[in-house]
């Protein structure tokens, strides 16, 4: 095996860690070297994640690519499904980097190193193949999360943290002891544990009873956001500093779908059953209530937040889709979505954001014409809430559109309701860009031109947007550039599931197929 | 005295100690005359000099830990028996001998500058606990119920002095008053029990001493593969775990642990919450899975309830609770349910083991994973001037990260230890409890401590909370706190080690 893109690998999960060691270790370091170490951290992986899936060859040949040991016996290791998502990350990454260090915040060494260990965590759960590593990164992320919360949020960010630590806990210890469980019923040793390995040797054990199915898919679940465990989910957004903001709704809450597709859906048969229709049903929750909610919401980041939620139905019904039908197309256009909404999400937090620095405040109702006095943001916004709403030309039009390409042989009413959602985020994303950017601006707003005529958008807020909605677009046209890494191991998935589905999940395939 | 019994009765002969025997309790030995040094030196040495008396019994007691080390019986995998079977040693009597000299050594740098703040005798003090820590040594290995109980005792009385040991202190005397009533209720209990399993198996054919583990296991293997073990014996047997349970400090025997552990001066607290717990969680898994083990079926699923129990009693008792030290007793609890769910997975599934570590080294691992986080967070609630110590409240902590950034960061690294988030080895040690459940496929108990763990989240995080907000302007006390350099120094190492040391255990695995 070629070392070399094993070792960009390991250097892509580790630098952002080391970074942020040294930069919590040394609160008292300059200024400026900060910054630039710093950047470094940041800059990094967003060079060399997109590298390793440039380099993706063909994975049929080795199922686990740029294998390497790594540091305490975790080692290393890519698998299709990550390559995209350690990808994503990185620039999400990047970009919440970029708008960090263009902050004033207190103990600002520290901070950047809580938000380099988010992200270090977080490329370390994609870029692992192997089930403790998983955890221990997944955890690893979410702790600084909790802290950057808890100490630099904004409003009602107390409350928010402990909500989120309280909530997230229960569903990390639901899915640690799945994960157990698991390894264990597949027999395999924990050293050994990789996702490949326990999905053969659960295709060999005897059938795990659902609940264990139900223990990774809610316990992760809640990671995701999944309906009704998403309670904590848009006060947790709202409440961060808009990094964490950036890094949690775009980036963090994948790693619970990628366990939830790599452990669940593969080999738990998390989609049979009563199981099955309990997914369905909270799926179709997440997507029609979440969305209503949406449609409520009078406050510009609380709405990103909720959307960020809702965004999520159409991810579960792809997984779901999959399952049930044994077909890889449902899972390939989940991940595809997966990937494009990191983008798109992490953009509208840091625009979101750019927005309050200039008006002041996230409500609706107080702002308003902002398009003639700061074009470039406005720009950007829309271009941000098109790739949301999956625009053709941005990447979330691969994957809604798969999404709902793969449920066309599912009943009416499903079509429907999925197709509802369109509708459902067009109205209140579009609305939100028209209150915010168009029509007269609001008195307050004017008060405050009046008094402190503000700028457009910096150099550093375009870079950042720019890489994102940029990397968004690539896929966006170029999207071989993800389906040909996932693809793979859609196909390999469907088969462990397969394996595992029971007679009946099998009837619902339609025979016309 | 052994040559004269030898000639009353010819069976005392064979209990006369060999002197290897007195080598494999060297450390014991050294502990014990380590405690006499301390009142030595308190009598002999000058006022100006008496701040040597500690230090004495720190170096005493790390150069005893070295020495266990060198001489233990590490690379042996056989257990070696001394003193005509009264004492038992292996790798794990080992690994706790390490987790007893440990917690006696951090309550030594705890107790130092407590005790001299508050005009209360530093020489008496490490003196008692020197014994105790002695004693727990020898309890640990002890494989006959007089050494057992001997052992036991003289900790216990030990610990009645160091419960009340600030005199002057209403709290602290009904602190130990309470427990001392309660620990008499649990040596009579432990006595009691005792008894029973003595007579009842004194009279069975081929045993010759009815006291000695060793034959204890096998009469009662005999016993209940023919189906025959009589009631009494039953009796006793429940007696002595509910008494191992009270030191343990299980459910319902747990009663006694938020009054004693709050009144009791805070260095005696952690001594309390660390080496007499590790006592009765290890003695707990050498009885049953040792002499106990052919009654696994009638006492794991006992045990498999007290886990359950003690897990949920823990952690909903410390959710309604908002003085520190009163917190950390009832999480005290859930951590008693954590091992004794570890000691119930040994006895459903013999040789059950959690990423190549079997469970008495998980038990060892997580008692010292609990000691450093414990004593983590001691050391940042002894910093704080408090009037009174058994009034701890979270909003004492208020700002102490801008205080002082290395106690906020030692109180930090302590609450996440114990609250088990990762990579603290504290995590570590709950991740191999939690996967030996699964391997036993103990469904109940594993649910049970996720729940706890799920909400010990909400109590620690409201300790930490309060640590890390900025002081207001009506808080008095927002001056710097300033630390000796020894303090700094350990804090920082039991940091370090929180942090390594669970990653170290998982490599390679």
């Amino acid at each position: 095996m070629d070392t070399f893109p094993a070792t960009l690998l390991a250097l892509a999960v580790t630098t952002p860690i080391l970074v942020g060691l040294i930069l919590l270790a040394g609160r008292d370091l300059p200024r400026g070297f900060a910054s630039g170490f710093a950047f470094g951290g940041f800059a990094l992986p967003a060079v060399l994640a997109p590298w390793l899936l440039v380099l993706w060859s063909d994975p049929a040949t080795a199922p686990q690519q740029f294998q390497s040991v790594g540091f305490w016996g975790f080692g290393f290791a890519l698998n299709g499904l990550g390559a995209p998502l350690l990808a994503m990350t990185s620039l999400v990454g990047f970009a919440a980097g970029v708008k960090a260090l263009d902050q004033e915040v207190e103990g600002r060494n520290t901070y950047l190193g809580l938000i380099l260990f988010m992200l270090g965590g977080t490329l370390g759960v994609f870029g692992t193949n192997h089930l403790v590593g998983f955890y221990f990164f997944h955890e690893f992320a979410l702790i600084p999360t909790f802290v950057l919360t808890l100490f630099w949020g904004g409003e009602g960010r107390r409350p928010a943290a402990m909500q989120m630590a309280i909530y997230l806990t229960a569903g990390a210890m639901a899915s640690l002891a799945g994960i157990l469980i698991a390894v264990d019923a597949a027999g395999v040793e924990y050293g050994a544990a990789t996702f490949e390995n326990v999905a053969l040797g659960l295709q060999n054990a005897k059938h795990l009873p659902a609940a264990v199915g139900a223990l990774v898919l809610f316990g992760l679940g809640t990671l995701a956001s999944l309906f009704p465990f998403h309670s904590w989910a848009a006060p947790g957004y709202s409440a961060a500093p808009t990094p964490v903001s950036m890094l949690h709704a775009g980036a963090l809450k994948k790693f619970g779908l990628y366990g939830i597709i790599l452990l669940g859906l593969s080999s738990l048969d998390i989609t049979g059953g009563a199981l099955g229709s309990w997914f369905l049903w909270f799926a179709v929750a997440n997507v029609l209530l979440v969305g209503l909610i949406c449609l409520a919401q009078r406050d510009l980041k609380q709405l990103l937040s909720w959307s960020s939620v809702a965004h999520m139905g159409p991810v579960f019904l792809g997984i779901w889709v999959c399952g049930v039908t044994g077909q890889a197309d449902g899972l390939d256009a989940a991940a595809f979505l997966m990937v494009a909404h990191g983008l798109s999400c992490a953009a509208l937090f840091l625009l979101a954001n750019a927005v309050r620095a200039r008006a002041g405040t996230y409500r609706l109702d107080e702002l308003g014409g902002l398009a003639a006095r700061t074009p470039v943001l406005a720009a950007f916004f829309v271009a941000a809430t098109m790739a949301s709403v999956g625009l053709p030309g941005f990447g979330n039009f691969w994957g809604e559109v798969g999404v709902f390409l793969a449920l066309r042989a599912q009943p009416l009413w499903l079509q429907a309701v999925v197709a509802s959602t369109v509708v459902i985020s067009a109205v209140y994303a579009l609305r939100a860009v028209a209150a915010t950017f168009f029509g007269p601006a609001s008195e307050a707003l004017e008060k405050r031109w009046a008094v402190a005529p503000f700028g457009d958008l910096g150099w550093a807020e375009r870079a950042a947007a720019g890489v994102l909605l940029g990397a968004s677009l690539t896929i966006g046209f170029v999207p071989s550039l993800v389906t040909r890494s996932v693809n793979p191991v859609a196909a390999g998935v469907t088969t462990y599931s397969q394996h595992n589905a029971k007679a009946p999940a099998k009837a619902a395939q339609p025979a016309q197929r | 005295m052994i040559s004269f019994l030898a000639a009353v009765d010819p069976a005392f002969k064979a209990l006369a100690p060999r002197s290897a025997d007195w080598l494999t309790i060297l450390p014991e030995l050294a502990v014990a005359g380590l405690s006499l040094l301390c009142l030595l030196q308190a009598m002999l040495l000058p006022k100006s000099l008496r701040p040597l008396i500690p230090v004495t019994a720190r170096t005493g007691l790390v150069l005893v830990a070295l020495m266990s080390v060198v001489t233990g019986p590490w690379t042996q995998a056989a257990d070696v028996e001394s003193f005509a079977g009264l004492l038992r040693q292996n790798l794990p009597t080992d690994g706790v001998r390490a987790v007893f000299l440990l917690s006696a050594l951090l309550t030594s740098f705890l107790a130092e500058r407590f005790l001299r703040e508050r005009d209360a005798a530093v020489a008496d003090y490490h003196h008692v606990l020197l014994v105790v820590t002695a004693a727990f040594m020898l309890l640990a290995q002890s494989n006959h119920f007089v050494t057992f109980f001997l052992a036991l005792e003289t900790a216990a009385v030990g610990l009645y002095v160091l419960v009340g040991y600030l005199r002057r202190s209403a709290a602290s005397l009904e602190a130990g008053v309470k427990y001392l009533v309660a620990g008499g209720l649990s040596s009579a209990l432990l006595l009691m029990g005792i008894v029973l399993v003595y007579g009842a198996l004194g009279a069975v054919p081929g045993v010759t001493d009815s006291l000695n583990f060793t034959q204890i296991g096998k009469a009662l293997a005999a016993q209940s593969a023919a189906g025959a073990v009589s009631p009494l014996t039953l009796a006793g047997v429940a007696l002595i775990l509910g008494g191992v349970a009270f030191k343990l400090g299980a459910f319902p025997f747990h009663a006694w642990i938020p009054d004693v552990y709050q009144g009791a001066p805070t260095p005696t607290t952690a001594f309390l919450g660390t080496a007499s717990k590790a006592a009765g969680a290890f003695t707990l898994l050498i009885l049953a899975s040792g002499p106990f083990a052919p009654l696994a079926v009638k006492v794991a699923p006992l045990l498999a309830v007290g886990a359950v129990l003690t897990l949920l009693a823990g952690n909903l008792g410390a959710l309604a609770t908002t003085d520190v030290k009163r917190t950390l007793a009832l999480s005290g609890v859930s951590h008693a349910g954590f091992i004794l769910a570890a000691v119930t997975a040994a006895l459903v599934l013999p040789g059950v083991d959690a990423f190549g570590y079997d469970v008495e080294q998980v038990v060892v691992l997580y008692l010292l994973a609990y000691v450093g986080g414990t004593f983590l967070t001691a050391q940042a609630l002894v910093a704080l001037p408090a009037l009174e110590d058994h009034r701890r409240p979270q909003l004492a902590l208020r700002g102490l990260l801008r205080r002082s950034p290395l106690l906020g960061a030692a109180l930090g690294f302590g609450i996440g230890s114990l609250a088990g988030i990762p990579p603290s080895v504290g995590f570590i040690a709950k991740l191999l409890v939690l996967a030996l459940l699964v391997a036993a496929k103990l469904w109940w108990v594993l649910g049970a401590a996720l729940i706890g763990v799920a909400v010990s989240i909400h109590y620690y995080f409201s300790i930490l909370r309060e640590a890390v907000v900025r002081p207001t302007e009506d808080d008095e006390e927002v001056a710097p706190l300033e630390l000796p350099l020894g303090t700094r120094v350990l804090v920082f190492v039991l940091a370090a080690a929180s942090l390594v040391g669970g990653l170290y255990m998982l490599a390679g695995r």
